[in-house]
């Protein structure tokens, strides 16, 4: 909310500075977000009247205007507005005048037509928005004024209020904490006057909603501009002038924090009834929109039909206009609840509403509408009625909250006197209701509905005594680790792992676009998606990739190498499951290198490779189906799938600019996480020596590694300890002919508790050779 | 007058020392311990001599021998160390290096050149995700500290991520605008604060942890604000802790994470769950932010409506608010990667481009 120094000042004593009071109430909790200076002290701006106006000779849109100064001698001012007529009281610059917005005035000449001067609109002054044409002043004002002194400058501070502070959604109410936390007096508003209080005229059927309704009627008024005084005031702190009625309305909610309404009475028809809105009610509100009201929304009505949504916004028909003789003045007291979901269901948000939703101080209904009644009869004439009809009860008072001083010494870790907790409590206008040895009863002021508990008192003594009082104490604490902590080392690992192994993390959104639905996933979409960049839960990540890839491929990266640890939401539940994503595209170096010769391309055995360097338990793959992979492989982990790997189908290539193929692996991570510990434990070191034999063979193209692997595991052989393939081709240009292949193992034989011999191995390794031979048709090569 | 021998040593020491190469000090071998070379007429030469004489002179030749042998053989490894140095004088240290294994098996199906090549090839450099990093330095102060690590669901309840957390239905600060919501009713958390209400459900005090994960914000995404972003909860729940423990605990973690002069100043704040709340800024020289305060996080002291809510979900009164206290804050991983490591915009995170990754790397 925008508050008025000036404004502010009126109630308590202020810093000069007003850095100083910005930093006291950010310190307090109650942050300062800008600070603006309006109406800076702006030299040579004086009053003039425009005495006579006529077209200027060489250009269509202007006009040459003679202007009394009270210099004595008439000034000629060229000028391009036209709001004006003979007679008006406008700004004028004088040559050497220096404008907020930077522009200093000369004498010059405009098209042939001297100029001494600019008459002024209200931007040009920095005193708003409004540029539409010339600031119209006062017909009181005094012709030669300063127009500083006309408007004194002013700084307005823009301040976050919490929700819990509605107390502080006024000049007066943020006054009162000032003064709370400097311990300086508030000049309270005079006392409420007797008034006299007739139970007719206004009946509430929805008491639960609205405690309490109060209506004056003020007779002959006379509704129009606002005095200049007023008008400054609501527009300082942002408001828009509308009429002196309007005005006043909200100066008061302004001033003190309680909204008030003005009917125009003669439009109403009957008595006012607060009651719930009948199912589908439509009403026509002041901002010109009609709204379908429910049961659950608070209307105010006369007979006939609803005349304002309670507490949120009055209707265009009974409002105030210029042609309105008599008004009913509304003061009232709304369920905050009732307020909230009503603003929030109509989408109609107001000032009234945001008050009334963080509740208004019951001690404050009547006082305004008596400020407010004031106020119109001094600024818009009129007979206030003698008395306010009124229904409903105030609400009730706050309840005694108690504090114990050595719970606020344990809560804060700093021994506070208890003298000083109650001089801090009473300075927030607290009062002690019951006082034991170790702790006091306090009774709440009508406007901290917030202070319902102990904490929140001890809050209260914090903010005025200093956080920065209390020194840091070290509460170390052993603690033993969770699975959580588990799960978190053992990721932390695999995204280590793949690091090492060369490629980078991403972390790509989990809300993806609709385009990525629309790729044919069955995602869980929001039902109320911000824009068309977050539209539904990633069932995988494959999007994501794809979208990073696309995104470095136009930045022409020659080599993408990426993963992503983290959640997906499983259809249709949205079961969270950790899933790791690896994609690969481009050149294994990102540049060429000296010790590369030739360009190698990333391939499917690098995706592998990157797979195998997780250490997965039992890891191996078979051919699979995937619908996005036209080179399925499904991973397992003790033979239980847990993802897949692959290159790209073309038909889902071809929706991303990557030239080439693009591989890419999906799997889950908590089977992986949850399977062994990942010590190891100490093996003896091999004490006799290893003999290698290699076999070369050529064998058809269709028959597979792991064929070859499991013939020679099929063997059986004790003394075989390890098989390493080291040499491949195959192809048509090579001597081998069709649709064959050229393989060649190492072959490492070892009897850990002694020296082989070597006729030993020759017997062992022949008898594999002829296995391959005689099961597989291998062709060996010596 | 010295035995001819003695000046048969010195002329040879004299030809060995100034052999210039391996070829020269071979002949210079040759000439004086070859099978015909001087030093071996004298053996033959032994067999003439007198008793009295022949021990002296044995002596003296096997001393003459060796020290021939010695000489040699300190030229030849010289000479040896020499063409090794001139060898590796001729490589380039400045050439780039290749920092570690390549991983890639190179194969491509026709050059069995590359297959099974085993040596070390240029090596791309992997990066973890800036956010990773800040995570995992977040989490390394914390553990010090004694913190265990919690974990709940990004799809939640509005129970969990409102009601338990001392927001009710109509309160002012339950924006259900700001929340988005799947069309079973439930959301996506606003806040890890709905892990604190998981963990004080699953386990009895003392409770002392942390929760890092992603949150999510219905808001107009900008410089500053993205619809997901990742905070670090933490919550710590024991007999008499208090405002005194909550800071001394966040300003070491911000001393450890900004450096040791850090300053940290602690602001009144509001929150519907703690009670009092407070708003962490931190300050420090090391930061290009320099001089101006910055807010870094929101903490306070567990709201005792907090503790009732979990009470009465878990159906007895392990979290009594008048024998426990506790603090929790949340930290916000993106804004303190922001400022730790001086990134402007917010969405660089999501964007995932390699140049800006690798700048981390």
């Amino acid at each position: 909310m925008k508050f008025s120094v000036n404004w502010l000042r009126e109630f308590v004593d202020l810093p000069k500075n007003v850095d100083e009071i910005a930093e006291l109430l950010t310190r307090a909790g109650v942050e300062t977000e800008n600070i603006e200076t309006r109406g800076t002290k702006i030299d040579k701006v004086i009053v003039a009247q425009i005495t006579a106006s006529s077209r200027h000779p060489n250009a269509d849109r202007l006009t040459v205007c003679e202007v009394d100064d009270a210099s004595g001698t008439k000034r000629q001012i060229v000028c391009g507005a036209t709001n004006y007529k003979v007679g008006d009281k406008v700004p004028l610059a004088l040559p050497g005048a220096k404008l907020p917005n930077g522009l200093e005035i000369k004498k010059n000449t405009l098209r042939g037509v001297e100029s001494e001067g600019m008459l002024c609109s209200a931007k040009e002054l920095g005193f708003g928005e409004d540029a539409s044409g010339l600031l119209i002043l006062s017909p009181e004002a005094k012709v030669g004024a300063s127009i500083a002194d006309l408007f004194p400058s002013d700084t307005v501070l823009d301040v976050e209020i919490t929700p819990n502070r509605g107390d502080l959604l006024s000049h007066f109410g943020l006054a009162r904490e000032v003064a709370a936390l400097t311990g300086k007096k508030i000049k309270a508003p005079a006392a409420l006057a007797k008034i006299d209080i007739k139970r007719s005229g206004v009946k509430i059927s929805a008491l639960r909603d609205c405690p309490f309704f109060s209506a004056r009627k003020i007779d002959n008024v006379k509704v129009g501009p606002s005095p200049a005084w007023l008008r400054a005031k609501i527009e300082s702190v942002g408001i828009r002038s509308i009429n002196n009625i309007v005005d006043i309305s909200n100066f008061v909610m302004f001033e003190f924090g309680q909204p008030t309404h003005a009917f125009d009475a003669d439009k109403l028809k009957g008595g006012i009834n607060v009651r719930l809105a009948r199912d589908g009610e439509k009403f026509l509100a002041l901002d010109g929109k009609t709204y379908s009201l429910a049961p659950e929304n608070l209307v105010i009505a006369d007979d006939k039909r609803a005349v304002g949504i309670g507490g949120v916004m009055g209707g265009e028909e009974t409002g105030v206009t210029e042609s309105t003789r008599n008004v009913l003045l509304e003061s009232a007291y709304f369920l905050p609840a009732s307020i909230r979901r009503t603003a929030r269901n109509l989408n109609l948000p107001s000032d009234a509403s945001y008050r009334f939703e963080r509740g208004v101080d019951p001690g404050m209904i009547l006082r305004a509408s008596q400020r407010a009644t004031e106020l119109i009869r001094e600024i818009a004439g009129g007979n206030p009625a003698k008395e306010i009809a009124a229904a409903g009860k105030l609400p009730a008072n706050h309840s005694d909250v108690s504090l114990s001083y050595q719970k606020c010494d344990q809560v804060l870790g700093l021994a506070i006197k208890p003298k000083t907790v109650d001089e801090i409590l009473a300075r927030f206008g607290l009062t002690k209701a019951k006082t034991a040895k170790t702790r006091s009863t306090w009774k709440i002021p009508s406007y901290r509905r917030d202070l319902q508990r102990d904490v929140d008192l001890i809050e209260e003594v914090v903010r005025v005594h200093g956080v920065d009082k209390i020194s840091g104490t070290d509460r170390s604490r052993f603690t033993q680790s969770s699975a959580a902590d588990h799960s978190r080392d053992l990721e932390s690992s695999l995204r280590n792992r793949l690091v090492a192994h060369g490629l980078s993390e991403v972390r790509t959104p989990k809300l993806i676009p609709r385009s990525a639905i629309a790729l044919g996933e069955n995602a869980i979409s929001l039902r109320n998606p911000l824009s068309e960049d977050h539209v539904a839960l990633r069932p995988t990540l494959l999007a994501g990739l794809l979208g990073v890839l696309n995104r470095n491929v136009r930045a022409s990266v020659e080599r993408v190498a990426i993963f992503e640890l983290g959640r997906i939401f499983v259809p249709p539940t949205g079961k969270e499951e950790r899933h790791l994503g690896l994609l690969l595209w481009g050149n294994a170096t990102s540049a060429p290198h000296w010790r590369l010769r030739e360009k190698h391309q990333l391939e499917f055995f690098d995706l592998k490779g990157a797979i195998e360097s997780l250490m997965i338990p039992a890891l191996s793959f078979r051919r699979g189906e995937d619908v996005d992979l036209a080179l399925a492989t499904e991973i397992l982990s003790w033979n239980r799938a847990i993802g897949f790997a692959g290159q790209l189908s073309a038909q889902r290539r071809s929706t991303i600019s990557a030239p080439g193929a693009v591989f890419f692996a999906e799997l889950e991570v908590d089977p992986i996480l949850s399977g062994d510990e990942t010590t190891k434990t100490f093996r003896e070191i091999e004490k006799f020596p290893a003999v290698t034999r290699d076999i070369a063979m050529i064998v058809p193209e269709k028959l597979s590694h792991a064929e070859i692997l499991r013939l020679i595991e099929s063997v059986n052989e004790p003394l075989l300890e390890s098989v390493q393939l080291f040499d491949l081709f195959s192809g048509s240009e090579s001597s081998l002919g069709p649709a064959r292949k050229s393989l060649a193992y190492r072959l490492t034989y070892r009897d850990r508790s002694r020296t082989l011999t070597s006729e030993e191995v020759t017997a062992a390794h022949a008898k594999i050779r002829e296995r391959l031979q005689r099961e597989l048709g291998a062709e060996l090569r010596e | 007058m010295p035995h001819p021998l003695e000046e048969l040593r010195d002329a040879a020491l004299r030809e060995i020392s100034d052999a210039r190469d391996v070829r020269a000090l071979e002949a210079a071998r040759v000439k004086y311990l070859g099978r015909s070379g001087s030093i071996s007429a004298w053996g033959e030469q032994m067999k003439t001599l007198g008793k009295d004489e022949k021990p002296i002179v044995g002596k003296l030749l096997n001393e003459v021998r060796s020290a021939l042998t010695a000489a040699i053989e300190e030229r030849t490894q010289a000479f040896r160390a020499q063409k090794e140095a001139g060898a590796l004088a001729n490589i380039d240290i400045s050439l780039p290096g290749s920092t570690g294994p390549t991983g890639y098996s190179g194969y491509s199906g026709h050059s069995a050149a590359s297959v099974g090549y085993s040596g070390y090839l240029p090596l791309e450099r992997g990066s973890l995700h800036p956010l990773t990093q800040m995570l995992d330095r977040s989490i390394d102060i914390f553990r010090r500290m004694g913190f265990a690590l919690a974990d709940g669901p990004d799809v939640e309840d509005e129970w969990h991520c409102f009601d338990a957390l001392n927001t009710p239905p109509e309160h002012p600060a339950r924006n259900e605008q700001d929340t988005f919501y799947l069309p079973d009713g439930r959301l996506l958390r606003t806040h890890t604060s709905t892990v604190q209400i998981r963990a004080m459900q699953a386990a009895p005090p003392p409770m002392r942890v942390i929760a890092p994960g992603a949150a999510y914000r219905r808001d107009e995404v900008d410089a500053m604000h993205s619809a997901q972003f990742h905070q670090i909860e933490g919550l710590y729940v024991d007999e008499t802790v208090s405002v005194g423990d909550l800071k001394g605990t966040l300003e070491l973690f911000m001393r450890e994470l900004f450096g040791p002069d850090t300053e940290v100043q602690f602001r009144p704040h509001y929150f519907p769950f703690t009670e009092p709340s407070l708003e962490i800024y931190v300050k420090s020289k090391a930061l290009k932010r320099g001089e101006q305060w910055i807010e870094v996080a929101g903490c306070g002291m567990v709201h005792p409506a907090v503790f009732e809510a979990v009470n009465k979900a878990r159906g007895d009164h392990a979290y009594d608010p008048e024998k426990w206290t506790g603090f929790a804050f949340g930290l916000g991983m993106d804004r303190l990667a922001m400022i730790l490591f001086d990134i402007p915009d917010i969405r660089l995170f999501a964007q995932n481009d390699l140049r800006f990754l690798r700048q981390f790397a």
